[in-house]
């Protein structure tokens, strides 16, 4: 009899080591091999995808991706011994992301929203599966995935919505503030009632 | 896309893909311990293989009086004499059973296991019964069935049991309309796909894969696999028609939710206390949608006819007629989460629940000291995926519909603060957000096939 794993790997509360957390955001850490045509073809996309945001649209679009990363590096910084110079016998892709949510979800929003994004990151990557089915996809991401060994975030409690709605918050409610100091109160209700419907979302 | 899949119904228990129905209106759930050796429970269990209820359609008119239909925990596998191998080949969460992801599922306070009913949540559960009756004399003589056949095995103890019964118009205790809107599924409920399924972007929709509810079959990851790879499932034989359950027994505080609502409704100026509480659960109490009907009830509304659970949120998208913290918007967002669904359909359940407890008559806001509420009961291909995916990033965080920190504000934990905005102009301030539900007790199982259940019978399943 065949026994499969059910779930790929470790599967903690958030769906990731317990490392790559705290609070509310996870850190996700990708390091792949990759081939050939890679070294000349991801420099281009990083390059397009940099003067061209629109391409990157939507991945801005999800709210719980606080930033996506990706870069091609040969050599790791000289730290001293007992570390040994030198360059990589091959280029890796370094991966990292700060995301809220689970790490299952994130990855299926990879796999079916972003689904020619990733083929054009991790295409040329030793060992890639396709994006979709999510499957295969979401091994590849684990076996490659590396547990920080020290995660820290300045707001835990905080998604990247909650401070942009914040900051929103804070330049509505300043200028209420500001025009109050002239405002009767009959106005001055008026304006309270304006500035709730305004900035409700950010309530 | 793949074809329409001929589902196994002999093989699959029955109640999971369709409901057994209304006619059914008493439901035990009769959790067991073995305290024997799996051989002697290997030979009780196979008397209860052959009772079990199977998916197969009845013939008109013959239509049982009673069901029975069987689901176990890890620790009732291995009772059963399961090999640790095998045991290890289902998902983690289920291993690890329910109590022990408290602190993730929001089970907190007083919802916390260590209050928990005995018998649940403390590893004594092995083996679940469900038994569905037409009548109480059906059921008591179901029941006496159940315990003389125990009795006659030996070595097993009900540890805990779970009576419960439909209240009039299919309403819980909060008093709306309940249990009618459920996932459609490819080959079995496509006619439910508008309103059930996958919101695509045309404004069409499309029936589920049945992978996403039943083991060994498509799911809605593999059906687009040229490879044709199912997805992961337990080892075979149990690997295969069987699905994951969630049990969890809800107590509802029917009058401090009266009381919530009648005061916070004083000084809520989009209407009365009927308004409120239908926006913080997004439907009528007769069940009709908020985003449909955003002014009043419609006088007369049945959700099981064709059309009525179909609707969308994009003409809604600012929550004016259906709040975006609404406890329907937040359990099932349909299309409000965007990019063609694809953060939500993935997160489906079936469910199963039943009340428990008398009703707390109309208009009455003193808690009598009854217990009340209601058996969640849901069926899903992954617990943690489905079940918890809602439970988790849905219901008890509010950050994917732009809400911070808000939790359901019916069934969310506040941690002593808490609110819910009702979206107007200018907007209303649901809050404090009080516990109207508690958790007192829950399980993680799993619900084998037929040919499984043989398998576990026989010793055979690994």
């Amino acid at each position: 009899m065949s026994v499969q794993t059910s779930s790929p790997g470790p599967i903690t509360a958030t769906g990731t080591q317990p490392r790559n957390h705290d609070g509310q955001v996870i850190a996700i850490t990708v390091f792949s091999t990759i081939k050939l045509p890679g070294r000349l073809f991801l420099p281009v996309l990083f390059q397009v995808t940099r003067r061209v945001p629109k391409l990157t649209a939507t991945l801005r679009e999800l709210s719980f991706i606080h930033f996506a990363r990706w870069c091609v590096i040969g050599k790791l910084p000289y730290n001293g011994p007992p570390q040994k110079k030198g360059r990589f016998r091959y280029p890796h892709m370094y991966f990292e992301s700060n995301f809220n949510g689970g790490w299952e979800e994130y990855i299926d929003a990879f796999s079916h929203i972003l689904t020619s994004g990733m083929t054009a990151f991790w295409g040329t990557s030793y060992g890639f599966p396709k994006p979709l089915p999510t499957a295969p996809f979401k091994r590849y991401i684990q076996d490659n995935e590396t547990e920080a060994d020290h995660y820290y975030c300045a707001y835990p409690d905080a998604t990247s919505t909650m401070i942009q709605r914040a900051l929103e918050l804070d330049e509505k409610l300043a200028a209420l503030r500001r025009d109050a100091k002239r405002m009767q109160p009959d106005a001055f209700a008026a304006a309270y009632r304006a500035f709730l419907t305004d900035a409700q979302n950010a309530l | 896309m793949a074809a329409s899949v001929r589902m196994d119904l002999g093989d699959i228990q029955g109640d999971i893909l369709r409901a057994y129905g209304n006619d059914y209106d008493c439901t035990t759930y009769a959790f067991m311990k073995i305290e024997c050796p799996p051989e002697q429970a290997r030979a009780w269990f196979t008397g209860v293989v052959d009772h079990v209820t199977t998916a197969a359609p009845w013939p008109p008119g013959e239509k049982p009086l009673t069901t029975l239909n069987v689901s176990v925990t890890a620790r009732g596998l291995r009772a059963l004499g399961v090999s640790e191998e095998v045991v290890g080949s289902f998902s983690r969460e289920f291993r690890d059973g329910m109590s022990s992801r408290s602190a993730l599922l929001g089970d907190v306070g007083p919802s916390d296991p260590k209050s928990w009913e005995p018998g649940l949540g403390s590893g004594d559960a092995h083996i679940l019964l469900t038994i569905n009756a037409q009548r109480t004399s059906d059921h008591e003589r179901a029941l006496g069935k159940m315990k003389a056949a125990m009795d006659a095995a030996g070595g097993l103890r009900i540890v805990y049991q779970a009576d419960t019964e439909l209240l009039p118009g299919s309403r819980e205790h909060f008093g709306y309309a309940d249990g009618f809107a459920q996932p459609a599924i490819e080959g079995t409920s496509d006619d439910k796909a508008r309103g059930g399924g996958v919101p695509l972007k045309d404004g069409e929709w499309r029936a589920l894969a049945p992978g996403e509810f039943i083991l060994g079959y498509p799911d809605e990851d593999t059906r687009v696999d040229p490879k044709k790879r199912l997805p992961n499932a337990p080892a075979a034989p149990l690997g295969r028609s069987g699905t994951y359950m969630v049990w969890r027994k809800l107590y509802q505080d029917v009058a401090l939710w009266r009381r919530v609502m009648r005061d916070a409704a004083k000084l809520y100026e989009g209407g009365d206390e009927h308004t409120l509480s239908a926006k913080v659960v997004g439907r009528w109490t007769n069940g009709a949608p908020l985003v449909k009907y955003p002014d009043k009830a419609p006088a007369s509304f049945d959700p099981q006819t064709p059309g009525g659970n179909d609707f969308r949120y994009d003409k809604d998208k600012d929550g004016m007629r259906c709040p975006l913290g609404a406890h329907i918007r937040r359990s099932n967002p349909r299309d409000a989460l965007g990019f063609e669904g694809h953060l939500s359909f993935r997160h489906r359940m079936i469910r199963r629940g039943m009340p428990y407890g008398k009703v707390l008559p109309e208009g009455v806001t003193a808690d009598d000291g009854e217990d009340r509420g209601l058996v969640f009961v849901s069926f899903q291909a992954s617990i943690s995926r489905q079940f918890e995916g809602v439970q988790v990033q849905w219901l008890n965080a509010g950050n994917i519909f732009g809400l911070g920190h808000d939790k359901d504000f019916l069934l969310g934990d506040p941690h002593g603060t808490g609110k819910m905005t009702i979206p107007g102009k200018p907007p209303f301030f649901l809050s404090p957000q009080e516990v109207f539900v508690r958790t007192r007790g829950g399980e993680y199982l799993f619900v084998p096939g037929m040919t499984a259940l043989a398998a576990l019978a026989d010793g055979t399943a690994g």
